[in-house]
């Protein structure tokens, strides 16, 4: 009875929202409206307005930087609201538990030698964001991915070296802590927050500021995802 | 013909996505929902997105999947009835 | 009006997927698979605003060597992104909320829950 009050609800939902695709305009045509107005001056004007080759990066980090600035902050939030609601006190102590069952030698082996080169791709692609397709927060993941994968091979107290205590809870900040600090060099050097320069001959502290806010979205990226990994996964 | 094959594309992500909604076992809802951001992955990267393509398969493929792995170990693994 | 449909054919697949997580979202009672649709709605949603800014023929819009015009719109794509990180952050609180109701009541239904205060 409830399943079908369900369907016949979800029926009535979904026949306006048919209608209306029929009467948006053709997939595909270049008449758009979506496409006539800001798309096309963001097309024509972004390499020199704003020094990147690869057009969505110079979308979210210059001309919508402020919707990124708040991403940014999104999931550092939960990340600590991750953290609060998990960690109570007599809760658990995060020691070294051995896995139930060791994974064979063959996924040992392969993820031991994968890590480095995986490393490597991923410093790669947070680099090379303005360039070709990529960025900060996918070599971010990945860099996080490589992490969780060697928690699977090895046990939880070695892993745990490999980010550091002392300046974890910097690390884990950092992208919001990079993202103010180029956006406090703005203010004071062009008067707007998250400026960045126009004229050909600071092209270079332009391409640097859109690096280190590369690098500092990627860095923070990758240590909220091995720190909310560790947190659910280590607590009994 | 590239639209014959967005078409396939698109009848396989329904039907995966169906298949999520459908099983009582979560273990295997959670891998087919893997499979279902692969898809949506590679349709993306048909629609000229590669950007978000990227983001989606590091995403799907490491982070959402090892996370509801990790939930469905400290709580149930089948749904009842 | 069939033909805008079919032309229209990928807002068309997006609409049915949505109507899917919907149906997951409200009458199943595990909790986790109501999150699962809730992500399926999500995921729905950004295909459909990738697919609005599809022009016919265009090129990946990166302004590399050999790239020609027309290009493809790269707004939508930038909010996509910003959407899927989101995304992950709300993934990542709801699962950590349901180990923690799990520990707290022992299980995850909702109709159990709803008897239990």
């Amino acid at each position: 009875m409830k399943r079908a009050a369900v369907i016949v609800f979800l029926v009535v939902v979904a026949i306006p929202l048919v209608l209306a695709m029929a009467d948006l305009p053709p997939y595909g045509s270049p008449d758009s409206p979506a496409y006539t107005h800001v798309g096309s001056y963001y097309l024509e004007h972004g390499v020199e307005e704003a020094g990147a080759e690869n057009i969505v990066t110079d979308v979210i980090l210059n001309y919508r930087g402020f919707d990124t600035e708040g991403e940014v902050t999104v999931i550092f939030t939960a990340m600590a609201a991750v953290l609060a609601v998990l960690m109570v006190a007599g809760g658990g102590t995060a020691e070294a538990r051995p896995l139930p069952t060791p994974p064979s030698v063959v996924v040992r082996f392969i993820v031991r030698v994968m890590a480095p080169l995986t490393l490597m791709f991923a410093a790669y692609v947070i680099m090379n964001g303005h360039i070709t397709p990529g960025g900060g927060f996918q070599g971010g993941t990945v860099a996080g991915a490589v992490f969780i994968a060697l928690t699977l091979v090895m046990t939880e107290h070695d892993v745990s070296h490999l980010i550091p205590h002392r300046p974890e809870r910097v690390l884990q900040a950092a992208a919001p802590i990079v993202y103010c600090a180029v956006g406090l060099l703005g203010l004071t050097l062009f008067d707007v927050y998250l400026g960045y320069p126009r004229t050909e001959e600071m092209a270079l502290l332009r391409t640097a500021m859109l690096v280190a806010l590369e690098i500092g979205i990627g860095v923070g990226g990758a240590t909220v995802i091995a720190t909310i990994f560790r947190t659910m996964g280590s607590d009994q | 013909m590239s639209k014959l094959f967005d078409l396939l594309l698109l009848l396989l992500l329904i039907s995966c996505a169906l298949a999520v909604v459908r099983m009582k076992d979560l273990l295997a809802a959670t891998i087919v929902f893997s499979s279902y951001s692969l898809i949506m992955c590679l349709l993306w990267l048909l629609r000229g997105a590669p950007d978000v393509a990227m983001t989606e398969a590091a995403v799907g493929a490491g982070v959402t999947t090892i996370l509801f792995l990790l939930a469905i170990s400290r709580t149930t693994r089948y749904e009842r009835k | 009006m069939i033909e805008a449909l079919w032309h229209n054919i990928d807002y068309v697949a997006c609409v049915v997927l949505f109507c899917i997580g919907l149906y997951a979202m409200i009458a199943k009672d595990n909790l986790i698979k109501k999150f699962i649709g809730l992500n399926i709605m999500e995921t729905s949603v950004f295909a459909f605003i990738v697919a609005l800014g599809v022009v016919e023929d265009g090129d990946a819009p990166i302004m590399g060597s050999g790239a020609t015009p027309p290009f493809i719109n790269p707004l939508p794509q930038s909010l996509i992104l910003t959407g899927i990180v989101v995304a992950v952050s709300t993934t990542a609180l709801a699962l950590t909320l349901i180990i923690r109701i799990h520990k707290q009541c022992g299980t995850i239904e909702a109709d159990e829950l709803r008897e239990m205060e």
